[in-house]
């Protein structure tokens, strides 16, 4: 582990000013479940480690008038045992409770689940420089890559990892970052970045930003929405595919539906395509097979990874079903 | 021979560990957690290049920070996998030593490699070894007259089956703490072998075994990564030396993906032939198998041994890549091979339209070699057949393998095992009784987390009449008396008739003393209720406290495991493993839902750590089964899952009711006990069970391990395409 130093700003603003004047490469701390683990490792290395800690306000879990919002240090534990959360966002409570390990989410938290970086085991390994550490080439793409994209890659083949982003996003997140320019505010869609906007990171944060909250609007009248992860093993495994799908239900027809799924692209992956398909007819396996196909034809698997378009079908297909139930 | 398991009072019966309480408290004093005084911690580079030519090392920047005691060269000429060993450091701690690492200065010339074992067998591939092909034949077998089986056969099939490359990744990762003492070198070492050890470091530092000393006392694991002299042992010895310091290197997660062994891969093709009425006629098998610059394992001797089976040929062959060396994996060769030859046996059955199970019984042999060579002195896989097949519901599994139908589909599977397990005649155990009462139990083995020290105790406290918390148990030194190494099932059937020996000698020696008291001739001393009594006079008794001490100095005993009649007979363990899963067609994922591990290993010892090695070992063969596969990289030459992340292993959520079953067949032919090893029996046909259990479910054999979802879709993908 190379040498590091360490500051803990007490409040969003002395955050925001210390992100502004630091000249030095800085990582933000959250739970530290994973950035310590970079660190030792090598791969991720940092002048100066922002702990985020005790910055007043960023965790929590705050009701609001049209939806609830979700400060970005709140445990991923506390998201998963939230009343509100269990009640109006059933997607998001499933997508907590399906993440890493009971120890894993008593420490980790939702804006350092949404700010991950990616497993890509090109990327984990300290001796590969790789595209996104700022070489010249993605190993995966012809190489060792069961678990990777088979949307949206160029350049770099990752998937983005996280459970919460896919519920979130279908649920119409927000997010707000901050910075010393005071607060933005983007849907959680357009938060994630592809690698061929910026092969080095996954999301929009420019230098001196960060995720402060996120904000999950008021249930619809008859929202249904659900979260199925396929995983190789029982627990504490990223997703192979997870998808998202929320909607409103009237007489077996989506009137409204949102689809996104984890685990097949380099973020969080939106199937507008399979929505168009799903939308306004009535709920059926044929039906869900013929969304899924429609949303495949941007697929290109790798050669390792073409299962994952049986699995996109398998876990559409059951949150669809689940949905519409 | 009488087999029947005789009446004890300790032996056979559930004892808790005599050491648990330190064990799960954190007490136990790993090898990881020595700390000695003035102790410097050591680090080794090792080579990120697969292959490459070590053109120079340059040591002086390291030897240069502060804090760096020594630096050692240990590569010259060529590396010939990632991971090989470069350079070593001992510095005051781990940073310091971690930095110095990073200034030392390799200069290499990297040269053409191959990983993939599978492009490894093409003439083109780079050569890893010079001036020698990557495939070469390693072992042949041959009797009777296969074409002519094959001939005489009403049903022939043909399979290949793969099975993956398995870390053994023990929780605790190997390490060493060595000290010299003048000329006499002590080293706390995480290993199976303690004696061996011992030789290997007196041959490699050339200095007598008399002056080496080899210590374990507690051990997180090793499943066969542990059995031999290691490298970064020798390299603590020398920097140790060199610095006059204790040197304490420890290996890392990644280390033990590179350069500590692994299950060798397996590419199994069998060809059997049966008579209508499931007799087999022939047996043919091609192996290959990889084991990186190491060999691979011979998995044939299931299919030699275990069916009858007149005609039967075997050839095997071992494909070199620039991977480290393979080692001895629990049961090595019997997995792998278990799930091939137990997966045709399967897809036989249901060409033919049988039972699987009753394809099995047909073909039972009473002789080993299929049959053809000595008969087994005690062979219990029938009751294991039997009592498994009540246990698991034999009667509920498909009749014909994928009849059902929806999404999820359930199956019940079967596969058997046949190993070693006799244990090696000449080990050597101590009682020594003191004059307080005190006993002390001491042997040169060692426990490497399966329950030795307890089952010491428990023979030694059977025999003697006394409990087993009433016993102190001495090993894990390879100064006391010499035990084998812990591989090979081979320690309770060579450590427990040793300590059995040396306490009835004992219980001799009190009789006798008793008899001195009592008045009485020594061969009418009976003992019971922690007193000895005269046979002819009962009334007349000596309480043990007072013999003892009529000892008046402590006195020890040897003990001696004796030898048995191998040329007679054979002596095997056995076990049937059923399995139940059920398999979702759509995501490909397997759930085991319940695994039933029947088993002959003769008399058992401590039933509670018995079936503690059962369950772990039907855990470890799950894992293999639906999970772990080290994946290699040919574009890095490196793995790409050295890491407890991406190399998966089963969770707690995936692991099924287990029931471990002991049919108690007692050998009294191979030692005073009858009882025979289970360290890996339990590992062998765990995975096979669940993979034919898949195929009852699905209709078709995965033919893979680990069974991910990837390839469980594939096979049905293969099934809908009718091949």
């Amino acid at each position: 582990m190379r040498e590091f130093k360490i500051a803990q700003p007490r409040t969003a603003d002395e955050l925001a000013a210390l992100l502004a004047e630091t000249k030095e490469p800085v990582a933000m701390m959250a739970g530290g479940t994973d950035l310590i683990d970079e660190l030792k490792s090598g791969v991720a290395t940092a002048g100066l480690v922002a702990d985020l800690q005790a910055v007043a306000g960023l965790a929590g879990i705050v009701p609001e008038k049209e939806g609830l919002r979700i400060g970005a240090m709140t445990k991923v534990v506390d998201l998963d045992e939230d009343a509100a959360v269990a009640r109006n966002y059933p997607s998001l409570r499933q997508a907590a409770r399906s993440l890493a390990t009971p120890q894993l989410r008593n420490v980790g938290t939702v804006g350092g689940n949404l700010c991950q970086r990616p497993r890509c085991w090109y990327y984990r390994d300290p001796q590969v420089v790789c595209r996104k550490k700022g070489g010249f080439n993605c190993y995966a793409f012809q190489g060792r890559n069961k678990y990777h994209a088979i949307f949206g890659g160029s350049g770099c083949f990752i998937v983005y990892p996280s459970d919460l982003a896919p519920a979130l996003i279908s649920l119409g997140a927000k997010a707000t970052i901050g910075s010393v320019k005071g607060d933005k505010v983007v849907p959680l869609e357009q938060f994630y970045a592809l690698p061929e906007i910026d092969g080095r990171r996954e999301n929009i944060l420019d230098k001196g930003q960060f995720l402060k909250s996120v904000w999950v609007p008021a249930p619809k009248a008859g929202q249904k929405a659900v979260y199925v992860k396929l995983k190789e093993r029982g627990t504490w495994d990223f997703a192979l595919v997870s998808a998202a799908v929320t909607g409103v239900v009237q007489g077996g027809v989506f009137a409204e539906i949102s689809v996104v799924m984890g685990g097949v692209a380099p973020i969080p992956w939106r199937l507008r395509k399979a929505e168009d398909v799903l939308r306004g007819k009535p709920v059926s396996e044929a039906l869900v097979r013929q969304a899924v196909d429609e949303a495949l034809k941007d697929a290109s698997p790798l050669r390792e990874n073409g299962y994952k378009a049986d699995l996109a079908f398998a876990a559409l297909k059951e949150a669809v079903l689940a949905a519409a139930a | 021979m009488n087999t029947k398991a005789p009446d004890y009072r300790l032996i056979g019966k559930p004892t808790r560990r005599i050491d648990g309480r330190e064990v799960v408290t954190g007490r136990a004093t790993y090898t990881q957690d020595i700390k000695l005084k003035d102790m410097l911690i050591g680090k080794i580079l090792r080579s990120p290049h697969a292959a490459a030519e070590v053109v120079s090392i340059d040591l002086a920047p390291a030897l240069a920070l502060p804090g760096v005691f020594a630096a050692l060269k240990l590569a010259e000429g060529k590396v010939r996998y990632a991971g090989q060993q470069v350079a070593a450091v001992a510095a005051v701690d781990e940073r310091t030593a971690e930095k110095a690492l990073s200034r030392i200065k390799v200069e290499y010339k990297t040269l053409p490699y191959v990983v993939d074992w599978e492009k490894a067998r093409d003439a083109s591939a780079p050569q890893v070894r010079d001036g020698k092909g990557n495939v070469e034949k390693f072992n042949e077998y041959s009797r009777g007259d296969v074409e002519k089986g094959f001939a005489e056969a009403d049903v022939v099939v043909e399979r290949t089956y793969r099975t993956a490359f398995e870390i053994h990744n023990p929780a605790e990762t190997h390490g060493s703490v060595a000290y010299w003492e003048g000329d006499h070198l002590v080293v706390y070492d995480s290993t199976q072998n303690i004696h061996g050890v011992r030789d290997g470091l007196a041959r490699t530092l050339k200095v007598p075994a008399a002056n080496v000393t080899v210590i374990k006392k507690y051990m997180g694991g090793g499943f066969g990564s542990k059995l031999g002299l290691n490298e970064h042992t020798v390299a603590a010895a020398n920097l140790a030396r060199e610095t006059r310091r204790p040197v304490k290197i420890l290996l890392s997660r990644r280390d033990n993906a590179v350069c500590v062994g692994y299950r060798p891969s397996s590419l199994q093709t069998y060809k059997v032939g049966a008579k209508k009425d499931g007799s087999l006629t022939a047996f043919s098998l091609v192996n290959y198998a990889s084991g990186g610059v190491g060999a691979g394992d011979e998995v044939s001797e299931p299919v030699v041994d275990i069916y009858k089976c007149p005609n039967c040929k075997v050839e095997e062959f071992t494909v070199f890549t620039n991977t480290g060396a393979s080692r001895a994996t629990r049961a090595p060769g019997h997995t792998q091979g278990a799930l091939g030859l137990e997966g045709v046996m399967d897809e036989l059955a249901a060409a033919l339209e049988m039972d699987p199970l009753e394809l099995r019984k047909k073909n039972y042999s009473t002789r080993n070699l299929g049959d053809t060579g000595l008969p087994y002195s005690t062979k219990g896989l029938d009751m294991c057949y039997e009592l498994g097949a009540k246990a698991i519901g034999w009667e509920r599994r498909n009749r014909k393998p994928g009849e059902g139908s929806g999404p999820v589909r359930r199956g019940i599977g079967v596969a058997t095992s046949i190993w070693f397990g006799a244990g090696v005649p000449g080990t050597l155990a101590d009682i020594v009784l003191y004059p307080d009462m005190s006993v002390e139990v001491v042997c040169g083995t060692q426990d490497l987390g399966t329950g030795t020290r307890t089952h010491m105790a428990v023979v030694a406290a059977e025999t003697l009449g006394l409990e087993p918390k009433d016993i102190t148990v001495k090993l894990g030194n390879s100064d006391y008396p010499w035990a084998p190494l812990s591989g090979g099932s081979l320690t309770t059937p060579s450590v427990a008739p040793a300590v059995r020996d040396a306490a009835l000698k004992a219980v001799d020696r009190l009789k006798a003393v008793a008899a001195a008291r009592l008045k009485v001739a020594a061969d009418d001393v009976a003992m019971g209720d922690r007193k000895f009594f005269a046979k002819s006079a009962p009334e007349k008794t000596v309480v043990f406290a007072d013999v003892y001490r009529d000892l008046r100095r402590e006195t020890p005993f040897h003990g001696e495991r004796t030898g048995y009649p191998g040329d007679a007979y054979a002596f095997n363990t056995f076990g049937a493993h059923f399995a139940e899963v059920d398999v979702n067609v759509e995501t490909g994922r397997i759930r085991v839902l319940k695994h039933v591990a029947a088993h002959d290993s003769g008399q058992i010892i401590n039933k509670l750590t018995a079936e503690s090695q059962v369950v772990g070992a039907v855990t470890q063969g799950l894992s293999a089964g639906l999970f772990e596969e080290r994946v290699m990289d040919d574009t890095t030459g490196n793995p790409v899952n050295p890491n407890l992340c991406d190399y998966k292993i089963a969770t707690s959520l995936d692991i099924p009711e287990i029931t471990p079953i002991f049919v108690d067949i007692v050998d009294t032919r191979l030692n005073n006990l009858g009882t025979k090893g289970l360290g890996e029996p339990p590992r062998i046909p765990s995975s096979a069970a669940i993979a034919n259990a898949v195929y009852n479910a699905i209709g078709v054999h995965v033919r893979e391990i680990p069974m991910t979802p990837q390839r469980v879709l594939a096979a049905l993908k293969r099934k809908e395409a009718g091949s």
